[in-house]
């Protein structure tokens, strides 16, 4: 039974690396942006809701993809260390107590792509086949 | 508990035409979120009950060894932008109440304006940021463990407050902090047996509520401390000690010193969780005093938990203290043997108890989770714990096992 159930929590593990390793996700402003970098940190206090600003003092409007997608799994894994299941807890703290809504979401990296390339606040990730001319590749310190 | 309060329902009102307003917006922005658990917990204690809170009729133990009514609730929330600068939110909450039934009541009803994006003022029905998880305290998906620590949660556990906050959220350097302070008054109905042995309803008022919080983010760490103080008033003891103030100025000042009419309770609590993503550490302390019959008391707890995937076990280990003295000497007067033995009931009045807690959380599915959760609880010599509808064979110390399953969801 031990056995088991250890077997099953590997296979669990795995498969949940298998699916965060597949996605190459990318974070992207407007090439209209003067954003160039950004730390952990202030990446995770925009997408978090901590911060409704970017470093320089302008708005920033961050954009997730939807829940179920790979790039959100990868985004979130890779770039803040979280898996969405804690991502879901952090914003139900803050929708139940009134102190925020989590990032609007878009459909696809097609989606994020567009929306980032007309807002010059706006923040995004996508898959890096979807990077254009329109968008900026933002580094991460 | 939806009272009768001019205020609210003027504000209930102005909401829900703030609501249709922003329906018939061309940017509105109307989101409709729901919490939930279904819970069930069993208590290898048959003479007295596990209640989620004093406020409940029945628990586990006593009234059933098996109970789904001490964690289960459902609360659905309307959330409306009306402008980027005013928003309007209400919230109603079904769960078991003083007088066993689940009639919803609005747990929060209140309109926030911006300010500043820093600076925001709200009105209304708010919830009471009192200790570090207290204003999601009934959202089970939002907490670790099945239910908030009793040891320090037990401390203030009324969750809402009618009036006003302020809160001030700013940065230094890549510390986020936020300030707020609340004022406000609430009434909270809780169910007791009589001195005929009836079950009756009495009413905890509390006014000039003020509780001064802070709220400290950096990278994995959180850091919370509040100040609060109340005045409370439970009408149904004020006949006990107007016994007493019938003594003359000996008898009064004993009824002054242990009375509950319009008495301050002061709290302090501290609050750390620290978070790295795979595991974390959050602890709380809290001591709350008052010149009644109550007293003071500590109340801390400490938990672990480590992220397997979507498996989170956790282990806690938590504490409640009265620090008063439990025996006093009364009047001492001849004849007043009984009274004073009664004093004495409600001054020996006991809850220290050490809790050793383990559970896991199971993410399985988005918005879910299953948490199983064992509390070990000793109470002290002579202490009542949490317990509530002690029948008569109860005897107070020994020890308590809590068994619990909680299905938590989000939508």
């Amino acid at each position: 039974m031990t056995s088991r159930l250890t077997r099953l929590g590997f296979s669990l593990l795995i498969l949940l690396s298998a699916n965060v390793s597949l996605a190459d996700v990318v974070l992207v402003v407007s090439a209209k942006s003067p954003v160039h970098i950004l730390t952990r940190n202030e990446l995770a206090d925009i997408y978090l809701g901590r911060n409704s600003r970017f470093p320089n003092g302008q708005p920033a409007v961050p954009v997730d993809q939807r829940e179920s997608s790979a790039d959100y799994v990868a985004f979130y894994r890779h770039y803040l260390g979280q898996t969405p299941a804690q991502i879901k807890m952090h914003w139900s703290r803050l929708i139940f107590t009134g102190r925020g809504q989590p990032p609007r979401s878009l459909p696809s990296s097609r989606a994020v792509a567009d929306f980032v390339a007309e807002h010059a606040q706006a923040i995004g990730y996508l898959d890096d086949a979807y990077l254009d001319e329109r968008l900026r590749r933002v580094s991460i310190e | 508990m939806l009272r009768k309060q001019p205020h609210l329902k003027v504000l209930v009102t102005l909401l829900a035409c703030g609501l249709s307003m922003a329906a018939q917006a061309a940017t509105p922005s109307l989101s409709l979120d729901g919490f939930g658990t279904l819970g069930a917990v069993y208590s290898d204690e048959a003479r007295a009950d596990h209640t989620s809170s004093i406020f409940a009729a029945r628990g586990a133990g006593y009234s059933s060894d098996w109970s789904a009514e001490v964690d289960s609730r459902l609360g659905l929330q309307l959330s409306a932008e009306v402008t980027p600068r005013l928003s309007g939110v209400v919230q109603a909450i079904s769960e078991q109440r003083y007088d066993g039934s689940y009639q919803p009541t609005i747990e929060w009803a209140n309109l926030k304006y911006h300010v500043t994006p820093d600076l925001s003022v709200r009105a209304g029905r708010l919830m009471l940021p009192v200790f570090m998880n207290a204003e999601y305290r009934k959202v089970g998906y939002a907490l670790p463990w099945v239910r908030t620590p009793q040891e320090v949660y037990s401390s203030i556990p009324i969750s809402n407050i009618d009036g006003v906050d302020i809160s001030y959220r700013f940065r230094l350097g890549e510390v986020n902090n936020t300030l707020r302070a609340t004022y406000g008054q609430t009434t909270g109905k809780f169910p007791y047996i009589d001195q005929n042995g009836e079950r009756a309803t009495g009413a905890a008022v509390a006014r000039e509520g003020f509780t001064l919080g802070n709220n400290l983010e950096w990278q994995n760490l959180r850091l919370f401390t509040a100040y609060t103080h109340y005045r409370l008033s439970i009408e149904e003891l004020t006949p006990f000690f107007d016994i007493y103030r019938a003594f003359g100025p000996d008898g009064e000042a004993i009824a002054d010193r242990y009375d509950m009419n319009d008495k301050r309770f002061d709290v302090f609590s501290l609050g750390a969780n620290y978070d790295t993503g795979n595991w974390f550490v959050m602890g709380e302390w809290t001591q709350s005093s008052s010149r009644t019959f109550v007293g003071d008391s500590r109340g801390w707890y400490i938990t672990h938990g480590y992220r397997l995937g979507s498996i989170t076990p956790y282990v806690t280990y938590a504490r409640h203290s009265k620090r008063s003295p439990t025996s006093v000497a009364g009047l001492s007067q001849p004849g007043t043997e009984v009274l004073d033995a009664t004093l004495n009931y409600f001054t020996a009045y006991q809850d220290s108890q050490t809790r050793f807690s383990l559970g896991a959380r199971w993410d399985f599915a988005r918005g879910m989770n299953l948490k199983a959760q064992i509390d070990h609880i000793d109470l002290d010599a002579g202490s009542n714990g949490y317990l509530t509808n002690r029948n008569p064979a109860f005897e107070p110390g020994g020890s308590v096992n809590l068994f619990s399953l909680a299905l938590d969801f989000v939508f």
